[in-house]
């Protein structure tokens, strides 16, 4: 039986099912906790609580929502020495994530030409099923090296400048990638792929800064009122999903070897420290750096968009973060130091002030977490927090987290109703599918703001900014 | 007896079942209905022909694996299916031939990235003989 522990935190004790070593915790308001209680996020949190090794509780953030072994925003920790990596904690889409751009625009001075700004961003940017990368064709030793540097690739190439890498994640770089443990299908799949932004829940854009909520956070990430910021969400394409899907296999047949029993074949996983453990960790770097190539050519490709259409293209990253990925980190468990492998599948690391992971710039503050919300209604900026590091390995949610099935999306609205609706609101589209925009219509996703309440309220992150947009361009 | 497939609902992806009695036409229909996700299949010709030969490690597996194939071979190589033919299937082992095209922006209507197949509550059982197939895709 769940149990209530406070307004913001339900406990899955180790009677919920067998064979649990740790507990299972989920961040959620009573309401946001129905909806959880909906599909089978439990028995996945649960589920995961039974992979050896764990410390800590398996967990799930507000906006978790069934997804496949692990729930979408599930966190959890492994022992470095004596824990487990699983392929499907991170997810087929390895270091989706977003990034935040912010410009020196006002909302009054895009407005009036905000169609033509979009248009060019539609297309400049590769997106939709099918669409192929600018820079299609690139030969092996090329690609080896995009999974080498990830957005230092990028730069090094005139996608923007190596002042950007200060401001993501890992400085946009995991440096144990291996091009070597990816095999050859994977980099098929991202050959052509590589600067584009895919379809699904993926999108470009652009906002404005609607509230503060943090005064010195917002100053220090150069965030204020009315400002124009473009939210851009993809991740690794069919290069990541790739690596996901043949770690599977590996780590399915690898498990007999080292005597793990699991409870859902999604979970597959081996030891951290085992030869396959270790390559897998290695490809997903790989494919995670990918990732921040992607978005960093991506950026390029907005700010270009700006020059053209506004005049001026100099736009700052605020910062990038990854949604899907497993990070070595030292996290204080129990009161002693511990080296732990922390799973994010559909959650953000929200490391506080003074970490030394985090920009030099935020470190009196803390890092940006990055919020998006379904389309058409609104994104926020978060900052971490100690609780964060206390309760959650540093980790808070990642967006609104869907609420309806695709194909219940599509059955009370059509494409053009929905884009009359949104032009209703100020919001402007740009589709490259008409049946994608109604699956990610705003109603088939929880309430973001109902989701940072929770996270905000439980002190596992704090508002900084709320933004709203005014112009999306989706695959 | 009637063979076909359906989309099943999930809260952020979409799955197929399928079910024939005959469990060479369910893995048919399984890569045909993954096709029709990603891509109109009545714009999908037939002017190339590809042979496959896939292993697994149980029936389930060996569904996984199909599929992935599948769709590598859209995602990887550019190449979709048409039609099929399942020349063999036992032993958790499968040879088919591939009907279909170079997947080309301007001549086929897709629909949807298919990122990858799942394990999530696969199954494939067989009652009153007829065989059903449940996968879910990550979309």
């Amino acid at each position: 039986m769940l149990q209530k522990l406070d307004e913001y935190r339900y406990l899955i004790p180790k009677s919920f099912r067998e064979g649990m070593n740790v507990e299972g915790l989920i961040y959620a308001s009573p309401a946001l906790i129905k909806a959880i209680e909906n599909d089978l996020t439990l028995m996945q949190v649960a589920n995961v609580a039974t992979l050896p090794g764990l410390v800590g509780r398996s967990l799930a953030m507000p906006d978790a929502h069934q997804g496949y072994g692990f729930a979408i925003g599930g966190v959890a920790a492994a022992d470095l020495q004596k824990g487990i990596v699983s392929a499907g904690g991170v997810g087929f889409d390895i270091n989706c994530g977003v990034r935040l751009l912010r410009s020196d625009f006002r909302l009054d001075e895009v407005k009036p030409k905000l169609d033509g700004l979009l248009n060019q961003m539609f297309r400049d940017i590769p997106c939709g099923t099918g669409k192929k990368g600018i820079v299609s064709g690139l030969s092996d030793a090329e690609l080896d090296h995009v999974l080498k540097l990830g957005a230092q690739w990028a730069v090094e190439k005139g996608y923007g400048t190596s002042e950007d890498l200060a401001h993501i994640e890992e400085g946009g770089k995991i440096p144990n990638a291996n091009p070597d443990e990816v095999s050859k299908r994977a980099k098929e799949r991202g050959r052509d792929q590589l600067g584009t932004l895919g379809s699904g829940n993926h999108f470009v854009e652009v906002q404005y800064v609607s509230d503060i909520f943090d005064e010195d956070a917002a100053q220090s990430f150069g965030l204020v009122i009315g400002q124009i910021v473009v939210l851009i969400h993809t991740g690794s394409r069919g290069l990541g999903h790739q690596v996901c899907t043949d770690y599977l296999e590996i780590m399915q047949e690898a498990m007999r070897k080292y005597k793990i029993t699991i409870v859902d074949r999604q979970l597959a996983c081996v030891p951290i420290q085992s030869p396959e453990g270790q390559s897998y960790l290695q490809a997903m770097a790989s494919a995670a750096n990918f990732a921040f190539a992607n978005r960093q050519m991506i950026t390029h490709w907005v700010r270009q968009a700006f020059e053209r259409s506004l005049g001026s293209g100099d736009l700052k990253i605020v910062y990038d973060v990854c949604h899907n990925i497993a990070k070595e980190e030292t996290h204080q468990v129990g009161g002693s130091s511990r080296k732990v492998l922390v799973h994010r599948k559909g959650a953000t690391r929200a490391f506080p002030k003074h970490r030394p992971e985090i920009p030099p710039d935020y470190n009196e503050v803390g890092q940006p977490v990055l919020i998006p919300g379904s389309m058409g209604t609104c994104s926020y900026v978060l900052v971490g927090t100690e609780k964060a590091m206390e309760e959650t390995f540093g980790s808070s949610c990642h967006g609104a987290g869907r609420a309806m099935s695709r194909h219940a999306a599509k059955k009370d609205i059509t494409a053009d109703e929905l884009l009359r609706d949104l032009k209703e609101k100020g919001i402007h589209v740009r589709g490259a599918s008409k049946s994608g925009l109604t699956e990610e219509k705003p109603g088939a996703y929880k309430d973001v703001s109902a989701v940072v309440e929770v996270v905000h309220n439980a002190g596992i992150a704090r508002k900084v900014a709320k933004m709203v947009p005014i112009g999306v361009i989706k695959g | 007896m009637d063979s076909g497939f359906r989309i099943l609902e999930h809260p952020a992806d979409l799955g197929l079942e399928v079910w024939s009695p005959n469990l060479t036409e369910v893995f048919r229909l399984a890569a045909l209905g993954l096709t029709s996700i990603i891509v109109d299949p009545a714009s999908v010709g037939d002017r190339e022909r590809r042979n496959v030969s896939i292993k697994g490690t149980d029936i389930e597996n060996l569904l996984v694996r199909w599929l992935s194939e599948i769709l590598y071979l859209y995602d990887g190589e550019g190449f979709l299916v048409s039609d099929i033919e399942i020349r063999s299937l036992h032993d958790s082992a499968l040879e088919a031939v591939l009907n279909g095209e170079k997947a080309d922006i301007l001549n086929h209507k897709f629909r949807v990235d298919v990122k990858a197949v799942t394990y999530h509550q696969l199954k494939i059982v067989l009652e009153k003989d007829v065989w059903t197939a449940r996968v879910f895709l990550d979309i």
